[in-house]
């Protein structure tokens, strides 16, 4: 019930935000791609990783990257989980502080991508989002941890 | 890392070790790297994920951390959405140490806390839960609830167009969170431990965004004094991966630290 509510919270969060700035309301697309990150990253809960109540949500043009800086803990596990709209294929990928990639455990499907890491050291990492196939589409990034 | 098993059968999967598809891929751009996105939401960890961290070092004694009650009442708003973002990673301590009756006491402060910033209507139903949560023994739950209760007093604060005390909330949760880590690390000390502090770009973000915030709210003495202590704490979770702090300098982060937490429960601003 708990993760139900969670899930509301996050999914309605931003458009009530984006009414009360003045801001467009998220399209459909972008609520789809929400939804389809949430639904990988509701996967991973079922093995014990805790979903962090934030998302990254933008739109994303054709052949463009997008970069993300997040703050990780060593002993830590984590997963990133993306979902595009319009039937692009998001790819997620990881970079160390100084900007070299690193490996990572890897996931995908048609239109969902997630990246795991258990980071060796303690602080800041980098996430790339780019499309491998379609766009513009807007894409939504969560993340899960334990 | 298996993969969830909700996802197996309905998906047709690719599952590989990145090293083969991306080994041609260059690095990141100093470009991408001084034009990448940072958001409060994915970009600050809670304190339950540096919870989570040092729980897997030690078995730390966590209501060794605790502190006396807060106050429900302080002399500007901007003190009191930095002490709700306190008493948030209170919460967490609390559920780390499963007890039932401090995580009960403190949603109720946050409660309090929320009503004098007027972000109280959706964060009361989440006190409810907590207590509900609390007292059934669920504690994976409650730290989600926490997660959830702190996205929602932003959430709030944004409605009511106080963006700006956002940053002051995730501002008190890092603070408090980092003196309850460096407390756990001095009662036990490990250079393992010590590494898990090694978070400059956290408070170059908090800094960045403190130092942006209309020149009224920087003038708060509280907002002021967290700024200014802000900066000499940068310097000491700014160390190289393989050199962690001795515990001397564990010590002076928590003094720091501590002393922002004692400083913003106690101080009295002029309205």
């Amino acid at each position: 019930m708990s993760r139900i509510c969670l899930l509301l919270c996050i999914l309605a969060g931003p458009a009530l935000l984006n009414t009360l700035r003045g801001d467009p309301p998220p399209s459909e697309a972008a609520s789809s791609a929400r939804t389809a990150a949430l639904d990988v990253a509701g996967a991973f809960a079922n093995d014990g990783f805790k979903l962090r109540d934030g998302f990254w949500s933008a739109r994303i043009e054709k052949g463009a990257r997008q970069t993300i800086l997040v703050n990780l803990f060593a002993g830590n596990h984590y997963w990133f989980s993306v979902a595009a709209s319009d039937g692009a294929r998001p790819v997620i990928e990881l970079f160390n502080e100084q900007g070299q990639r690193l490996e990572a455990e890897a996931w995908k499907d048609a239109a969902r991508s997630a990246a795991g890491l258990s980071p060796a050291a303690s602080g800041p990492y980098y996430l790339r989002i780019r499309l491998e196939e379609g766009g513009p589409a807007d894409f939504c990034m969560v993340y899960s941890y334990k | 890392m298996p993969l969830p098993g909700r996802l197996i059968a309905p998906v047709a999967m690719i599952f590989c070790t990145a090293a083969g598809a991306v080994a041609a891929e260059p690095p990141l751009t100093a470009a991408e790297m001084q034009g990448a996105i940072q958001l409060d939401a994915v970009t600050i960890p809670t304190p339950g994920e540096l919870f989570a961290a040092i729980g897997k070092i030690g078995k730390p004694s966590w209501a060794s951390q605790y502190r006396e009650p807060v106050s429900s009442t302080f002399p500007s708003r901007y003190q009191t959405a930095l002490n709700m973002g306190a008493l948030i990673a209170d919460g967490f301590i609390a559920v780390e140490a499963q007890d039932g009756q401090q995580v009960k006491n403190i949603g109720r402060d946050i409660v309090a806390l929320a009503k004098t910033l007027g972000v109280s209507e959706s964060v009361v139903a989440r006190g409810k839960s907590i207590t509900d949560f609390a007292e059934n023994n669920e504690w994976g739950t409650l730290k989600e609830e926490l997660e959830a209760t702190e996205n929602e007093v932003k959430i709030a604060m944004e409605e009511q167009r106080d963006l700006d005390l956002v940053t002051l909330v995730s501002a008190g949760a890092w603070v408090r969170g980092t003196e309850v880590l460096t407390g756990v690390i001095l009662a036990d000390y490990s250079p393992a431990a010590a590494r898990l502090l090694r978070q400059p770009a956290i408070v170059a973000y908090l800094r960045g965004k403190l130092n942006t915030l209309p020149p009224r709210i920087r003038s708060d003495e509280s907002v002021a004094l967290v700024a200014t202590r802000l900066e000499a704490i940068e310097k000491l979770v700014s160390f190289p991966v393989n050199t962690p702090p001795e515990a001397d300098g564990v010590r002076a982060l928590h003094e720091a630290t501590a002393g922002i937490i004692r400083d913003l429960g106690g101080r009295k601003n002029t309205p």
